[in-house]
């Protein structure tokens, strides 16, 4: 059996919020990994800490103990500007909903990682995903002017262009039709299968779930 | 309902804050302006007057009044106070500032005594202080004569007039003394007694006809005080204004922001059972509680920079009463909440009109008003604006031509106010264009999102616009003006010459004679030319320093008097050979010309002293005892003049400052308030890893962006209002204004400057913004 690589790991990882009687605990020592070139599912019920658990992880906000790794980066040691160009360059992330810059086109959303990092766009590669997402002729649209659908592609077109370490993607599907459920899923499974991708996905959606090489099951907190 | 919408705006305190500060500096202005008018005209009119004569008459002798009552003759008469560097201060009237010292209240004692004898004075307190003088010390004094002599100081005094035109004696004599130097004569006689209007009807009976009762005096400098006051009011009043007009786009501007950011809050309040009429007065309500409030701390404000003011603006050792009417706080309030409430009244319509589905969706936009209405006013205004201005564009205009041009470019830059926001798209369209090309994301993100709204970029960059283009535009009269001068004297003189006048203007020509080298006297006054009285100017001298054509024996006229040369003009009685026409603007030569001394008039003065090949030292050692003539270069006498304009533009800068500051506090409020309105995407933009440091560019640099665009605009519209003003006044062409570089560089540097201050409180809220918060689903 091959040892497979975690993309990103936490070990004891929790998070409390609150303190007294309103104290809770999102996430009680967690152990988790993600594998390389896996899709992964969180599951859990609404509450049970998926996206606590996804945010500590991406680096976007502080756990109270534990720690966590994108690939060999411990992230619990980092300050902020290293944390963001962590974010910028080694993860990727689809949200719910209002992922996209309203001012930016399509095209300028999806490259803006590599903007922000003043690095040059492959046109091979950023051509490979607008095709996969099938942007192609609406790359000079604002956001408002996309359907929900394809502001979601565009995000993850976004959330692959700096062929990241790892992308998290919190109920992408959350805000979506099923025919745009699909088409979105199918294309997450293509980037792991056809791009070697790794990706998080939180969903509550069995379906969606059925997508995913592996699923973590969250309850109050715990990794069941 | 009104609760409700209350407690809305008491949960976000930081959202109305700037709005405040427009409001309470625009009020802060009016209440300080009407402050600062009471408390002069107070000043005036009560604190100093005298109350112990009892009638003024004017005449020369006191003796035929001394057996009606006590008689006291006060002496008026030239004298001056030489500085230490051996010459008179400017801007105060030597002819009227010497006086006898007697024991009567117009003489307040701060140190000292009263002179006794011949050789002692008594300085007054301020220009004692001017020029260093304290009791003890020895001042030298300039006599009408051109003399002088040192005396030295035993008193320093603060004067008190009577009458309203009564001026403020610098020295004071012993009565013998001051007779001798006024020539014997007194300039009125006060009389003292019980009855005023007795005494008044006794010295009438005995043929005195300029008589006035204390009473009388007294009404008259009232009502000169406050007619004074109600000018530098009215003034005043004028800036007050342009500041509350920026302060209405600020408030107006907050306001669209406020209510476009509660949209889902009004939409639920009618989703429950709220009528239109209801939300719409409820947002007039807040914006009432908001004008309460600012008027309040404005008043207050105001009282306190009228009291500052006056404290400042104290001209001698008089005590200052600082009159606060209550007519200025009802002003204050006024002003606070009808401009507020107008302002919102636009806002709390649209707020009204909001639907209760509303609610229910996540993303509901307030629809766009349309600009349709907006910008045909607006070309409607700039074209007859702009046709008003070419009509009178030419450059011998009657006075309504005068009023109609400057109405015509004021109407003008109406129609540009309501175009801002048609030509914001039309600037910054094309530099985002640019920006998205060639710029960094910082720059792309910003200036896409300063003109996301062009209605509220116009309006923020308006308000900045309003305040730059008056600046401006009084640049542009000024350095025009200044330019005009300074080609006139330079068209007149030769760039060597040198040039001997009195300090304070035309004197007498016993210099000529002291002045070494080739001297032409220039002297000015009136006679008669072809039978009619009109300005005769003589050039004695050969005229080697002047660079104008010279009478040559003749005479030389203005083009308008329509005779041309070889013709004749009889000059006081003398027929000239007409030698030449002069046609433009001259600072030397007015009216008819000639070279014979034997023509100058019976009132003619000397204006000066031209000097070619001269040696500026030894020019300078003839008048070294000589503290009424000062001799300077060309340059030297350019800015004697142009100087006391320069303190004028100053003061109005000055006082388009508090309108200026009032935008510049519009644009921080636009921009926090922006970033509340996006806190979500600054979420999204963080978390796919733009810094701290790169959030805080991209607001600064939106700002930066905004308070230009403002400035340019600003600027460039000053510069054209500036040209038609300089137009109306000189009647030169439009476009041959001199455009104030300093200025204009000034204040686009300036602009930079303010976006990046504007935005420092915005940046760092934006940049502080909660990744998690933001991108949270609910
Ligand atoms: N900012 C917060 N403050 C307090 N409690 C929070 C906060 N965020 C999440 N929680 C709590 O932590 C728990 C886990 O939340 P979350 O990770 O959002 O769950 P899920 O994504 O699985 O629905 C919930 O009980 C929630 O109420
Ligand atoms: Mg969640």
């Amino acid at each position: 059996m091959t040892t497979k690589k975690a993309a990103a790991r936490a070990v004891e990882l929790t998070k409390i919020y609150g303190e007294g009687d309103a104290r809770v605990a999102a996430l009680d020592c967690v152990d988790v990994q993600f594998y390389q070139g896996e899709l992964t599912a969180i599951m859990g019920p609404s509450g049970s800490g998926k996206s606590t658990l996804m945010h500590c992880v991406a680096g976007l906000d502080k756990a109270t103990a534990g720690r966590t790794w994108i690939g060999d980066t411990e992230l619990t040691k980092l300050g902020d500007d290293a944390l963001t160009a962590l974010r910028r360059d080694r993860v990727g992330f689809v949200f719910q909903a209002f992922n996209l810059l309203p001012t930016l086109t399509a095209w300028e959303n999806i490259v803006l990682p590599l903007d922000l990092a003043g690095k040059r766009v492959d046109r091979a590669f950023a051509d490979t995903i607008v095709n996969a997402v099938g942007l192609g002729d609406r790359l000079k649209h604002r956001p408002s002017q996309l359907s929900g659908g394809q502001q979601q592609r565009v995000a993850c077109a976004r959330a692959l262009i700096t062929r990241p370490d790892v992308i998290f993607a919190d109920e992408p599907t959350g805000a979506l039709d099923s025919q745009s459920s699909k088409e979105l899923l199918d294309f997450l499974r293509r980037s792991v299968d056809e791009l070697g991708q790794t990706v998080v996905m939180v969903t509550h959606d069995p379906t969606a779930a059925s997508y995913a090489d592996r699923i973590i099951k969250l309850a109050d907190g715990r990794v069941l | 309902m009104l609760r409700a919408v209350l407690r809305d705006l008491r949960a976000h305190p930081g959202r109305v804050s700037m709005t405040l500060v427009a409001i309470v500096l625009g009020v802060g202005f009016v209440v300080a302006t009407w402050v600062v008018s009471d408390s002069a005209a107070a000043t005036i009119v009560s604190g100093q007057t005298r109350a112990d004569f009892a009638v003024i008459v004017r005449t020369k002798d006191p003796a035929p009044l001394a057996s009606i009552a006590r008689a006291e003759g006060v002496v008026f008469g030239h004298s001056a106070v030489v500085k230490s560097d051996g010459k008179l201060g400017t801007g105060y009237f030597p002819e009227m500032a010497g006086t006898d010292w007697d024991a009567s209240d117009r003489f307040h004692l701060i140190g000292g005594r009263g002179p006794e004898k011949a050789g002692e004075v008594a300085l007054e307190e301020r220009t004692a202080k001017d020029a260093g003088h304290g009791v003890g010390s020895s001042v030298r004094l300039l006599r009408q004569d051109g003399t002088s002599e040192t005396v030295t100081v035993v008193g320093i005094y603060t004067y008190r007039t009577a009458a309203a035109d009564e001026p403020m004696p610098v020295v004071a004599y012993d009565e013998a003394t001051a007779l001798r130097l006024a020539g014997g004569s007194f300039a009125w006689v006060e009389l003292f007694g019980a009855d005023p209007d007795a005494i008044a009807a006794q010295a009438k009976a005995k043929g005195f006809e300029d008589v006035k009762t204390r009473q009388q005096i007294a009404d008259e400098r009232a009502k000169e005080a406050s007619q004074e006051a109600q000018i530098a009011r009215n003034f005043l009043l004028v800036f007050a204004g342009v500041a509350l007009m920026v302060g209405m786009f600020v408030i107006a501007n907050t306001f669209t922001m406020l209510v476009a950011q509660r949209t889902r809050y009004f939409a639920l309040l009618r989703a429950v059972g709220a009528k239109r009429r209801q939300v719409r007065r409820a947002i007039l309500a807040e914006a009432a509680v908001i004008g309460l409030i600012g008027a309040t701390v404005g008043a207050a404000l105001g009282v306190g920079l009228g009291w500052v003011a006056m404290t400042l603006l104290r001209s001698t050792g008089e005590t200052v009463i600082f009159a606060v009417s209550p007519l200025a706080i009802l002003v204050g309030y006024l002003v606070g909440l009808v401009v507020t409430v107008v302002a919102a009244y636009g806002s709390a319509r649209r707020g009204a009109a909001v639907p209760p589905v509303a609610a229910l969706g996540t993303d509901y936009a307030l629809p766009r008003r349309s600009l349709v209405i907006r910008t045909v006013l607006g070309f409607l205004a700039l074209g007859g604006g702009t046709t008003m201005v070419l009509l009178t564009s030419h450059t011998d205009l009657s006075d309504w031509q005068r009023v109609v041009g400057m109405a015509g470019a004021l109407l003008g830059c109406v129609g540009l106010l309501l175009l801002a926001p048609l030509l914001a798209s039309a600037v910054l369209i094309p530099l985002s264009r640019v920006v998205s090309q060639r710029g960094s994301v910082v720059a792309r993100v910003a200036v896409r999102n300063s003109i996301r709204d062009p209605r509220r970029t116009a309006a923020t960059a308006s308000a900045l616009m309003i305040g730059l283009a008056l600046v401006t535009a009084f640049a542009t009269v000024g350095e025009s003006l200044s330019d005009t001068f300074s080609r006139v004297v330079k068209a007149d003189i030769r760039a060597e010459t040198l040039v001997v006048r009195g300090v304070n203007g035309p004197t007498q020509d016993d210099i000529v004679p002291k002045v070494p080298g080739d001297a032409t006297a220039v002297y000015h006054g009136w006679g008669e030319v072809d039978g009619r009285d009109r300005s005769i100017t003589v050039v004695r001298g050969n005229g080697k320093g002047l660079a104008r054509e010279l009478p040559r024996g003749g005479a030389l006229v203005r083009e308008q008097f329509g005779k041309k040369v070889g013709d004749t003009v009889t000059v006081m009685g003398k027929t000239l050979r007409i030698n030449g026409v002069y046609v433009d603007e001259s600072f030397l030569y007015n009216g008819v010309v000639v070279d014979d001394p034997a023509l100058l008039g019976e009132h003619s003065y000397l204006d000066g002293v031209y000097v070619a090949d001269a040696d500026r030292r030894a020019l300078d050692a003839a008048f070294a005892e000589r503290p009424d003539i000062i001799v300077m270069d060309r340059e030297q006498l350019i800015m004697e003049f142009i100087g006391p304009l320069q303190l004028a533009l100053g003061i109005v800068y000055a006082l388009l400052g508090a309108a200026v500051l009032i935008a510049v506090f519009g644009v921080v409020n636009t921009l926090a308030l922006s970033v509340l309105e996006r806190t979500r995407e600054i979420g999204v933009f963080r978390a796919v890893g733009a810094s701290r440091g790169l959030v805080r560019r991209a607001i600064r640099r939106e700002s930066v962006v905004i308070a230009t665009y403002g400035g340019l605009l600003g600027v460039g519209i000053g510069v054209l209002l500036g040209g038609v003003m300089q137009h109306v006044i000189l009647s030169q062409p439009i476009f041959s204004m001199a455009v104030p570089l300093p200025v204009v560089a000034g204040a686009l540097g300036g602009m930079v400057v303010v976006g990046v201050l504007a935005a420092l409180w915005p940046a760092r809220r934006a940049a502080r913004t909660d990744v998690l918060a933001a991108i949270a689903t609910t």
